[in-house]
């Protein structure tokens, strides 16, 4: 009885050392590797576009903290069409709007943006915030950042119109959802309210106040390059209705190249205008009547963190 | 009652093999390189670390996320241009160490590993100067070597020419603890 009890209690710490003696083997240095190796399940997804601005919208990104982007957008005259053509050199000559632009990094997810259009003098001042970031785990699909902001125009405008301050505000308020699907594709949709203290266009019938939705993407073909597409949409009655003058979306199409500090949108688009102040209440030209134009995107991000901590 | 002694003896030889592996949680890696324009200086304390004493293996795994650049946008290039963390998400290292080696006693043994250096998912033998100090039974290792960016067929474009430089500095150092199978 005594012996084959003594017998199985050897077998058992047989089979025990058989057992240590594996995982201390060469083969399961990987498996020890990997079972101290935890990783962040909920890392966040980075770079889901490469920078806060695509043709027409803005991205989810935002500038990090102590960060500067200092943007300038261009959009040249019509290509083709009555102000199109050789004589103004495709449009080259004339500039539809100039924009320049800053963004601040309050925090990595919390922007202040600053800029002008030269079109109507149009100020703006907006904040931006992360919500949400995408996760690799797909605990959260998608990225969602929120926008405020508020449009001055100065001067007396063309219409001449505004005679009290309080006329010359519009206000955004916008939700941009975006998900990266692959490294090299990444989608957005951007609802968006607008709200015109004085309509614009000063026309009878319009509205001060739409929706309007945003969509866009990038599909990378290279590294540093990919291809953008910007198209949005105004749910104004007045804008869809509106014979003359005749509104139509706003779509862009575009090629981004990262250089390494910079950013650069090269694109065409039939919108003339920069801001959603003056191209979601003002599309006036169309792609099927040769007005569209050439434009450019820059942004040169400006780090004011420490450098060179030592370790 | 000769039975008893082989028990006691087969129970002992799997837990002193036990002792014999190190690991280590929080090896800290750091990275720089001198250029021109900027710096580049990232560092992790996320690495891990196994080091079976007998064999002489010694094996490290870095998450490349877990590199913590000063500037957010030099990180998120390092991810998304130069290393591709989201196709090779670590660095791997996989050796064996030359030079003698007694963990029993205090002291400070210079050795060299021979291993393969998995960066960007190229593999590369390679053979890593390195130190092990003992202090009061705790284990510690740390080495410096260069990488070349070419060797890991990390691209760098002529359009960021003067900001990266072709050979990173790398420093590795790992404080390990004797390895306790959980049950």
């Amino acid at each position: 009885m005594k012996p084959s009890l003594l017998i199985i209690a050897l077998c058992l710490s047989g089979t025990m050392l058989k057992a240590q003696t594996t995982k201390t083997d060469t083969g399961n240095t990987d498996a020890l590797l990997k079972s101290l190796s935890t990783p962040d399940k909920a890392e966040p997804v980075i770079a889901t576009f490469k920078a806060t601005r695509l043709i027409l919208s803005q991205t989810t990104e935002t500038v990090k903290k102590k960060e500067l982007n200092f943007l300038v957008i261009h959009r040249f005259g019509d290509i083709g069409g009555g102000g199109g053509g050789g004589k103004t050199l495709w449009g080259l000559d004339n500039s539809s709007d100039i924009y320049i632009g800053f963004e601040y990094g309050i925090s990595d997810n919390f922007n202040i943006d600053f800029g002008r259009s030269k079109y109507e003098q149009l100020l703006e001042l907006g904040l931006k915030y992360n919500f949400l970031h995408q996760t690799v785990d797909d605990s959260s699909p998608v990225a969602i950042t929120g926008l405020v902001k508020t449009g001055f125009k100065p001067y007396h405008v063309n219409t001449a119109v505004f005679d009290n301050y309080g006329d010359r505000f519009s206000y955004l308020l916008e939700a941009i959802i975006a998900r990266k699907f692959s490294p090299a594709l990444s989608l957005q949709i951007a609802p968006s309210y607008i709200l015109n203290n004085s309509p614009f266009p000063f026309i009878a019938g319009n509205e001060k106040r739409f929706f309007s939705l945003a969509a866009a993407g990038r599909l990378k073909f290279s590294k540093r390059m990919g291809i953008v597409v910007d198209y949005v949409h105004p749910f104004s009655s007045f804008r869809n209705n509106s014979i003359d003058p005749k509104f139509y979306n706003g779509l862009g199409v575009g090629i981004e190249i990262e250089t390494g500090g910079h950013v650069f949108t090269i694109n065409f688009s039939n919108t003339q205008y920069i801001s959603e102040f003056n191209y979601l209440n003002d599309t006036e030209s169309s792609w099927g009547k040769g007005q569209f134009r050439l434009g450019f995107t820059i942004s040169r991000i400006f780090d004011f963190n420490k450098k060179h901590k030592n370790y | 009652m000769k039975h008893i002694g082989l028990i006691i003896l087969a129970w002992l030889i799997p837990n002193l093999a036990g002792q014999d592996i190190y690991v280590c949680k929080n090896a800290v890696i750091t990275l720089y390189s001198k250029a021109p324009i900027e710096d580049i200086d990232a560092r992790t304390d996320r690495g891990t670390s196994v080091f079976n004493a007998t064999t002489g293996e010694l094996a490290f795994s870095v998450p490349i996320r877990s590199f913590k650049f000063d500037k957010a946008l030099m990180q998120e290039h390092f991810n998304e241009n130069y290393l591709e963390s989201d196709k090779y998400p670590q660095a791997v290292f996989k050796g064996k160490i030359t030079g003698t080696t007694d963990l029993s006693k205090d002291g400070s043994y210079s050795i060299s590993v021979t291993g393969v250096l998995d960066v960007h998912g190229v593999k590369q033998t390679r053979t890593i100067p390195g130190k092990i100090t003992v202090t009061g039974g705790t284990v510690s290792m740390a080495a410096e070597f260069m990488v070349a960016c070419k060797d890991h067929n990390i691209e760098i474009p002529t359009l960021v020419f003067h900001n990266i430089a072709e050979s990173i500095r790398i420093q590795v150092s790992a404080n390990y603890s004797p390895y306790k199978a959980t049950p």
